[in-house]
């Protein structure tokens, strides 16, 4: 069973790299997101920013990619931020703590 | 005649409950982790859950059938098995079950944050119980020929009719 629940798009501004995500990010496609972000994660010159305005869900699985990425862009010296963060997903943040990694992309 | 309402509420002549859970199986792969949720979806919002509290409940039951997908069989074939029950009111009862060779994972009891960590020290490990636990009212979990995780939701009172 194939499904197309994550999309990916990605905007190119000044200094920035947006990935706007759409769908749900959860472990059936845990790899496909992982395999999206490793090049981007190496754009250490560009603020990297994932908007998660049409991001419908997520779990510990995929706030264990954030992880990965907010550690990779720590260790490249590289800014990462999230935005457009819905108040269920903010919760979701809260809870677990990553919020404290995700700087605010404004 | 017996009268079955999605209340929970079943009535016969001797006013005697009968058992009217709901029962899915789905192969312990991840593709079928959101037909669990879709499920649920529908049987939550029939029984008039918030949307919050169905978000939540989204969450905590597949972070349980996240566990068994990747730890119960250890990439042999297995099914999960997940049980709706609503027999008390206001009250939903999940639970999600597997039939698992590995009952011994420390994933499956590890149940960690990243409050009060550095950055070199977070990792994602122990998020999945931590969030069953503070998503819903009420966690148990027995590990026993499988692993068996009962999730439970009380409906807010002013959700109630």
């Amino acid at each position: 069973m194939k499904t197309d629940k994550l999309s990916f798009r990605t905007e190119n501004k000044e200094g920035l790299t947006v990935i706007h995500l759409s769908g749900e990010l959860d472990l059936e496609v845990a790899s496909q997101m992982r395999t999206a972000m490793e090049p981007l994660v190496e754009l250490t010159d560009r603020k990297l920013v994932l908007n998660m305005r049409d991001l419908k869900y997520i779990d510990s699985t995929g706030i264990g990619i954030l992880i990965g990425i907010v550690k990779a862009r720590h260790s490249r010296q590289a800014p990462f931020a999230v935005e457009d963060v819905s108040d269920h997903i903010r919760k979701l943040f809260d809870m677990t703590g990553i919020s404290r990694f995700l700087a605010s992309a404004h | 005649m017996s009268r079955n309402n999605i209340q929970g509420k079943v009535e016969d002549e001797n006013s005697m409950a009968i058992d009217n859970n709901v029962k899915l199986t789905v192969p312990a792969l991840p593709e079928f982790v959101d037909l669990v949720r879709l499920t649920l979806f529908g049987l939550a919002t029939k029984l008039k859950f918030s949307f919050e509290e169905i978000e939540d409940m989204k969450v905590a039951v597949s972070e349980a059938c996240n566990n068994a997908v990747l730890h119960a069989y250890e990439g042999a074939d297995g099914h999960i098995e997940v049980e709706f029950a609503w027999a008390e009111e206001d009250e939903l009862r999940i639970t999600v079950r597997d039939q698992g060779v590995n009952d011994s994972s420390p994933e499956l009891t590890r149940k960690s944050t990243l409050h009060g960590k550095s950055i070199e020290e977070i990792q994602s490990g122990g998020l999945g119980l931590y969030l069953m636990q503070a998503l819903m009212d009420h966690v148990e979990m027995n590990i026993e020929n499988g692993t068996a995780v009962t999730l439970i939701k009380r409906r807010s009172a002013a959700e109630r009719v």
